[in-house]
């Protein structure tokens, strides 16, 4: 039977697309180095770790979904993600590799669960997967992903949106999704977005640290207690566009009691507050 | 009889008002009801964007560009300005707005600071 083994917490941005694909150099200068270092070390980490697929929670950009129809869950079964085009011309990097029978599996589990998310053949990925992900699996040397996605997207744009206890619950059902699929897979959950930023309006730019961090200590030490909090309470706290750390929760709910934080790295920098946290789950 | 599904009750009430935020400061908007119904026109011609024979078009010709979206004269107005937090307040989200910051050339940063500064 497939089991969970360890989750992460990223930040998604196309601030860290930029400075990846600018290269090493970039990655190591002063400016980066206390986001791209932290990445390092999950990277090492995922490494050692070597699961056998990822699921992804994260949300799209309005890259993929549009206004005409838009999906409060959005799960993918496909056997590859291309990489979207935002805008400026897709990122150069090969597909990235599926596993569509565990995301069939994950669909029925979640249905039996009560979570009746639109189910996706075709799929293509923004930043919200691919900004984080190369700095933990994208073999560079070889023009390579290593490891298989399941990528399961949350509505945090058009109000109202999935709850924070909702997302909770969600990773819960995650969770039980890969504990019965018969394959023996490990997987490592991984969630997407935030921290605090606030892109639009007169506040553009506001970062509040604090929060964030007690954010991030509230996430490894009692999880459960942001299932209180509002998207009002979110806003306010960290800003209009920082309601994407619901997908953080969402990948806690999945880790089952006994998780712990390892590397907890916070680096608010310009107009984001930069988190990454990666968890150890009981064995 | 009435089912029990019927029964509003306090909790029920209660998260009903919570679901949507309702509080927040005028200078914290939210992309809802009110402002996806305003910006549709908006959003769709932004999102169009993602499509490299749209980004063609418009940096060819941005009059014929909008003519896909029926944009009102407002709408078209706020575009040619390249007025960002109007176009913000008419209804269109940072997500499809990136897009159009592409196409003008004009930095996220540049944009933000247009936004501060009008508020």
């Amino acid at each position: 039977m497939a089991r969970v083994i360890g989750g992460i917490g990223a930040s998604h941005a196309p601030s860290m697309e930029h400075v990846y694909d600018a290269g090493e150099e970039t990655r190591r200068n002063e400016e980066w180095e206390p986001l791209f270092g932290p990445f390092e070390e999950v990277s090492r980490w995922l490494g050692e770790l070597k699961p056998d697929r990822l699921v992804v929670i994260y949300n799209d950009h309005m890259d993929e979904f549009f206004l005409d129809a838009y999906p409060t869950f959005a799960l993918g079964v496909a056997d590859s993600y291309p990489v979207a085009d935002e805008g400026f011309g897709a990122r150069p990097f090969p597909p990235l590799p599926g596993d569509s029978k565990l995301g069939w599996h994950i669909a029925r589990s979640l249905v039996a669960d009560e979570f009746d998310p639109t189910i996706c053949q075709e799929l293509e990925v923004d930043h919200g997967v691919i900004s984080p992900l190369p700095m933990v699996d994208f073999a560079e040397g070889d023009g390579a992903w290593r490891i298989p996605i399941v990528p399961l997207a949350v509505n945090v744009i058009l109000h109202p949106l999935p709850t924070p206890r909702r997302c909770w619950k969600l990773g819960q059902a995650i969770r039980r999704a890969i504990l019965s699929y018969e394959e023996d897979l490990s997987v490592v959950v991984v969630g997407t977005g935030g921290l605090s930023h606030q892109l639009t309006g007169p506040r553009f730019g506001a970062v509040t640290p604090d929060w964030d961090k007690e954010f991030m200590r509230l996430l490894d030490e009692e999880p459960e207690t942001l299932c209180d909090y509002t998207h009002e309470d979110l806003i306010k706290l960290g800003g209009t566009e920082s309601v994407e750390v619901v997908n953080w929760l969402a990948m806690r709910g999945a880790l089952g009691p006994g998780a712990k934080a390892q590397v907890t790295a916070y680096y608010p920098h310009k107009i984001m507050g930069y988190g990454l946290q990666s968890f150890a789950v009981a064995p | 009889m009435t089912d029990a599904t019927d029964e509003l009750t306090p909790e029920y009430l209660e998260r009903l008002a919570n679901v949507e935020p309702r509080n927040l400061p005028d200078d914290l908007d939210l992309f809802h009801e009110d402002t996806a119904t305003r910006g549709i026109r908006l959003n769709r011609a932004a999102y169009s964007l993602k499509h490299p024979a749209q980004r063609e078009l418009f940096a060819r010709d941005e009059d014929a560009w909008m003519e896909q979206f029926a944009l009102t004269d407002q709408e078209k107005d706020l575009m040619r300005r390249r007025d960002w937090i109007g176009l913000w307040r008419g209804g269109m989200t940072i997500y499809v707005m990136v897009k159009l910051s592409g196409v003008t050339g004009t930095p996220l940063p540049e944009i933000g600071k247009q936004m501060r500064e009008a508020g």
